[in-house]
């Protein structure tokens, strides 16, 4: 535990070392409550489902961004011999920077909490729904970052493992959606919905926005998190021997 | 201490290191020598459990890199060879960080970090970022991490490569200040740096394990090999045994007939001078004498020869 502690310290520091950090968090709450504010002033509704919807296609820009750097940079810095030679384990390694990964995005969600006081202040919303839509923006940046710091691992090019942790959170993304299930079933009849019903974020993640909690939907999602970052472990284990 | 044996390991169809094995003693220092590319940094890696050896063993201090690579590491402090600074963080954050992973905490840390701030000559840049520092200044600060632990052993992947004349001198020191209490690998490649800090040397090129041993009689297999070269004004035929009749000439070997003159190279025991009745042999033929002089071979010229890329293995191996 004091290990993954002191990895995260360093890493969480490392995201407000240079002022890209604070670029990131205005980018976030820029687009996220310009893409918000803009029907919600037409609408007129105290809600934020809008705001909870655009999050899957937004984030899979913002969270690879985010997560490029976690192994890339080290690999190319040499600071990651480093790390491998601590004495320990590189699963606690992994675990301090996934979740100083995790720490930055909360910040960026935190600097949010103007938009839900201001509805709550002004209106009369659905406080249950916006904290389980809170509860569903954390778990599904959570299964997008440790996609993120899999595919940082792989690559040493900050850039080529944004794009590929692009890819891969797209591909989660798209296979979710009704109307791509509907086309691969087309082609292979039945995959289409068994891809989207086994792997698919959009139906575990749209029932967390309505404000329903389902052990399935939070198991979903932290199972095939789970999944990553042990990938993400074989790798950082696998890698002596390559 | 360390027991390297049998070292091999492959990049692909690369072969790095081949069946490589020497051993170290607690309390000694070994210069790791060997061109670059030869395969130094890959067996430090090995030593330090970055990578795993596709064939042979590792044990430090009796525990196999294999078995238990936590309570090895724990037990090194390691200086690759790119130096592997956070350059965003302060000069103590990083050496913080660093003793902090290292399970160091408290008044423990602040006095290890004390005395490597004090060890390592540190103090001026303490609270500068890593990445304002000079070349030499980030060695001392890599140097500074690989200490901050107390490590038994020390294994430093070319610590002065970069450095200016003066530099070199500063870490050289500093080395030596450590020799007395921990056992250390320092690699390099070139052989003048071995010689102020230590005595014990392993030459490795192309992968594999050239020489083993001591400078100093690595010097002397060198000197044995001391050649005289000898014109005379007179038939080979004629000079040949009376050159290899002198006292101390173990061969002398026809190089040539030029003009008249036959050019022999004569080879002698270890540390023998044999110019004197050499030229007292020829002078009583009452022949010319049109050339004599000695050819030593230095200990440059060995690791020169040891380390030309050979395909063959003619390796000197001394225990």
């Amino acid at each position: 535990m004091d290990n993954i502690k002191t990895i995260f310290r360093r890493e969480f520091a490392a995201y407000f070392n240079s002022p890209i950090a604070y670029i990131f968090i205005i980018v976030f709450l820029v687009l996220n409550c310009g893409l918000f504010m803009t029907p919600f002033f037409l609408q007129g509704m105290a809600d934020m489902r809008d705001f909870f919807g655009n999050l899957p296609l937004f984030l899979i820009f913002f969270i690879p961004a985010v997560s490029m750097r976690l192994w890339a940079e080290d690999q190319r810095n040499g600071t990651f011999e480093l790390l491998m030679t601590l004495p320990m384990k590189s699963s606690e390694v992994m675990l301090g920077k996934y979740f100083a990964a995790m720490a930055f995005y909360m910040t960026a969600l935190i600097a949010t909490l103007p938009i839900p006081i201001m509805l709550i202040v002004l209106g009369n919303p659905d406080v249950g729904a916006i904290l389980s839509g809170y509860l569903g923006a954390l778990l599904l940046g959570g299964l997008y970052m440790s996609v993120g710091i899999f595919t940082s691992g792989l690559l040493k090019d900050q850039i080529s493992a944004f794009i590929l942790g692009m890819l891969a959170c797209f591909v989660l993304f798209l296979i979710g959606i009704p109307t791509v299930s509907a086309t691969i079933d087309g082609w292979i009849g039945g995959l289409g919905s068994l891809l989207a019903e086994s792997l698919g974020l959009m139906g575990h993640y749209q029932s967390l926005q309505r404000g329903v909690l389902e052990l399935g939907d939070l198991s979903y999602f932290l199972a095939l998190t789970v999944v990553f970052l042990m990938l993400n472990n074989l790798w950082l284990e696998g890698r002596k021997h390559g | 201490m360390i027991e390297v044996r049998g070292v091999t390991k492959r990049y692909g169809p690369t072969v790095a290191l081949d069946d490589v094995s020497f051993r170290l003693d607690r309390g000694e220092i070994l210069g790791f020598l060997g061109p670059n590319g030869a395969g130094k940094s890959t067996a430090m890696k090995i030593i330090t459990t970055f990578l795993a050896p596709d064939a042979g063993s590792v044990e430090v201090d009796g525990i196999d890199v294999l078995e238990r690579p936590l309570e090895v590491r724990s037990r090194i402090g390691y200086l690759p060879e790119t130096n592997p600074l956070y350059v965003d963080m302060l000069v103590y954050e990083y050496l913080e960080f660093v003793g902090r992973a290292r399970g160091l905490s408290g008044s423990r840390l602040k006095s290890r970090l004390d005395w490597v701030v004090d060890a390592c000559g540190l103090g001026s840049v303490y609270g500068k970022h890593v990445h304002q520092l000079s070349k030499g200044f980030k060695q001392r600060t890599g140097l500074g991490q690989a200490l901050i632990h107390d490590p038994d052993i020390l294994i430093l992947d070319e610590p002065t490569s970069g450095l200016d004349p003066l530099q070199i001198i500063g870490i050289r020191e500093l080395i030596q200040g450590l020799a007395s209490t921990k056992t250390i690998i320092f690699s390099t490649h070139i052989l003048q740096e071995v010689r102020p800090v230590t005595d014990r040397v392993v030459i490795i090129n192309d992968g594999r394990l050239v020489a083993d041993g001591h400078i100093t009689k690595l010097e002397q297999d060198a000197m044995e090999r001391n050649r005289i070269y000898v014109s005379v004004h007179a038939a080979a035929d004629d000079v040949a045994p009376v050159l290899s009749g002198v006292s101390g000439v173990a061969t002398a070997e026809l190089l040539g007939e030029h003009d008249g003159v036959a050019r022999f190279e004569v080879r002698t025991g270890f540390d023998q001078d044999v110019r004197v009745p050499l030229g007292a042999a020829i002078h009583g033929r009452g022949w010319d004498l049109v050339e004599l002089h000695e050819s030593r071979f230095s200990l440059e010229d060995t690791f020169i020869a040891l380390t030309r890329k050979t395909s063959g293995g003619t390796g000197v191996h001394h225990g």
